[in-house]
């Protein structure tokens, strides 16, 4: 799992780190069981503060996406949502809107946008082969 | 939440030479684990700024807290918990690297010595070395090696990065990282003064820049980089734009380039009604925000 930050995305830094670790868990680049970098390593190969893998890190846990053992570190938790669907639905809704927000400003009509949507599960779906095989 | 002491507080800093005022009402106020940014061009009274919280020099006017001491009357009770790096190191020149530490250790109550070792380990400084022969950097690493060790709760970095090449720059802030951070965060609180932004950048959590002795602008580093956007349309044919709320227009051919203050989504909402061929956003990084501090200072912010 490669990490980046990039200071022009006017994203803050900590949810930049976030993610691109959710994204690492959902296209097999972290698997269920794995460490995440130490936060100390991975602030000063990033050259960012602290406090910020940190917040990323605890941002992920509330999230119930990884979870940190005590003197251990932080791991990739299973897949196993306590949420309802609908709430689930919900959650993913939102992210769905915004990306529906981000086609409009970049004037991308809609089929395109959903054309882009197949393209991009083949591709998830094909990284999370290869991450198995 | 309870409201704890400001590591740092300023408030309406007044500091003349003669009659030439260094300092002209500045403020502002370091939060406990924090990494605070001060930038300004050369003359712009940040090393003056600095030497008031270290006693070095005192305020002609507005008061100065470290800890919440004034540093001119309670200066041991400040110094003792706080350490500096200032931009030309100097040490006793009949010292080696080992007879400087050992120095500067003697003056503190904590010395952390498996940093220190870690930390020659890093840098590979000889430590039978004189200090008259470490080269620029080393004598850096030095200074950051002896300001680290006690474990101070306040770090003041002045210039630290300043005329020293890439690796040295890149090993320095990698320290202030992990040397540094890793102890008890609320304890551990950078201010930096530099040029050198974007080496910084990921480290800033809150940042001042300062003109002319005052405040030009304080944000936090996250919340400045949302609100300064760099925009940029090209159009088939340029349109006749209202653009007036934009910080800055450049246009070249085809081509716009606007700053928004906080109004991009109004800004691409008058840019996307004339159907351009090409539009982009970005954030503007801390250095370029510094860099149009011209462009700042025309605007109340």
């Amino acid at each position: 799992m490669q990490l980046h930050v990039d200071f022009k995305s006017g994203t803050p830094v900590y949810l930049q780190l976030v993610d691109q670790i959710r994204n690492a868990a959902a296209s097999g680049g972290l698997r269920a069981g794995e460490p995440l970098p130490g936060i100390r390593p991975l602030a000063e190969e990033l050259r960012v503060n602290r406090n910020t893998v940190a917040k990323a890190y605890a941002e992920l846990e509330s999230q119930g996406v990884i979870e940190n053992i005590q003197g251990k570190g932080c791991f990739l938790k299973e897949v196993s949502s306590p949420l309802t669907k609908s709430a689930r639905n919900d959650l993913l809704m939102q992210e769905i809107d915004r990306a529906i927000v981000a086609a409009h400003h970049l004037q991308i009509s809609d089929a395109d946008l959903l054309t882009l949507v197949k393209k991009r599960l083949e591709v998830f779906e094909k990284k999370n082969k290869a991450a198995n095989e | 939440m309870k409201t704890e002491t400001p590591v740092i507080e300023i408030q309406n800093l007044v500091r003349r030479y003669g009659k030439h005022d260094a300092v002209n009402g500045l403020s502002l106020t370091v939060q406990p684990g924090k990494c605070y940014g001060f930038f300004g061009r050369n003359g712009a009274g940040k090393t003056t700024t600095i030497k008031c919280l270290l006693n070095l020099l005192r305020a002609d006017f507005g008061s100065v807290r470290v800890f919440g001491f004034d540093p001119q009357r309670d200066e041991v009770a400040v110094k003792s918990r706080l350490a500096y790096v200032p931009d030309v190191v100097a040490f006793y020149p009949w010292m080696t690297v080992r007879d400087t530490l050992q120095y500067v250790a003697s003056f503190r109550t904590n010395w952390n010595r498996d940093i220190e070792n870690d930390l020659i380990k890093r840098f590979q400084l000889d430590q039978t070395k004189k200090t008259t022969s470490l080269s620029k950097g080393q004598r850096t690493q030095l200074a950051l090696i002896g300001a680290i060790c006690p474990e101070p709760e306040l770090l003041v970095l002045d210039e630290p990065t300043s005329g020293l090449d890439p690796i040295v720059r890149r090993e320095f802030i990698e320290t202030v990282i992990g040397a540094y951070q890793s102890g008890d965060p609320g304890k551990r609180t950078v201010f930096v003064s530099t040029h050198l932004i974007s080496e910084f950048e990921g480290l800033i959590d809150e940042f001042t820049i300062v003109e002319g002795g005052k405040n030009l602008l304080t944000m936090e580093a996250d919340a400045a980089r949302d609100r300064f956007k760099k925009i940029r349309a090209r159009f088939s044919e340029i349109p006749k734009l209202d653009l007036s709320g934009a910080l800055s227009v450049k246009q070249s051919g085809r081509e716009v380039e606007i700053l928004a203050n906080g109004n991009s989504e109004e800004l691409l909402a008058a840019l996307k009604s004339h159907a351009p061929e090409e539009l982009k956003i970005e954030a503007l990084t801390l250095e370029e925000i510094f860099v149009a501090s011209d462009v700042l200072k025309k605007v109340s912010l």
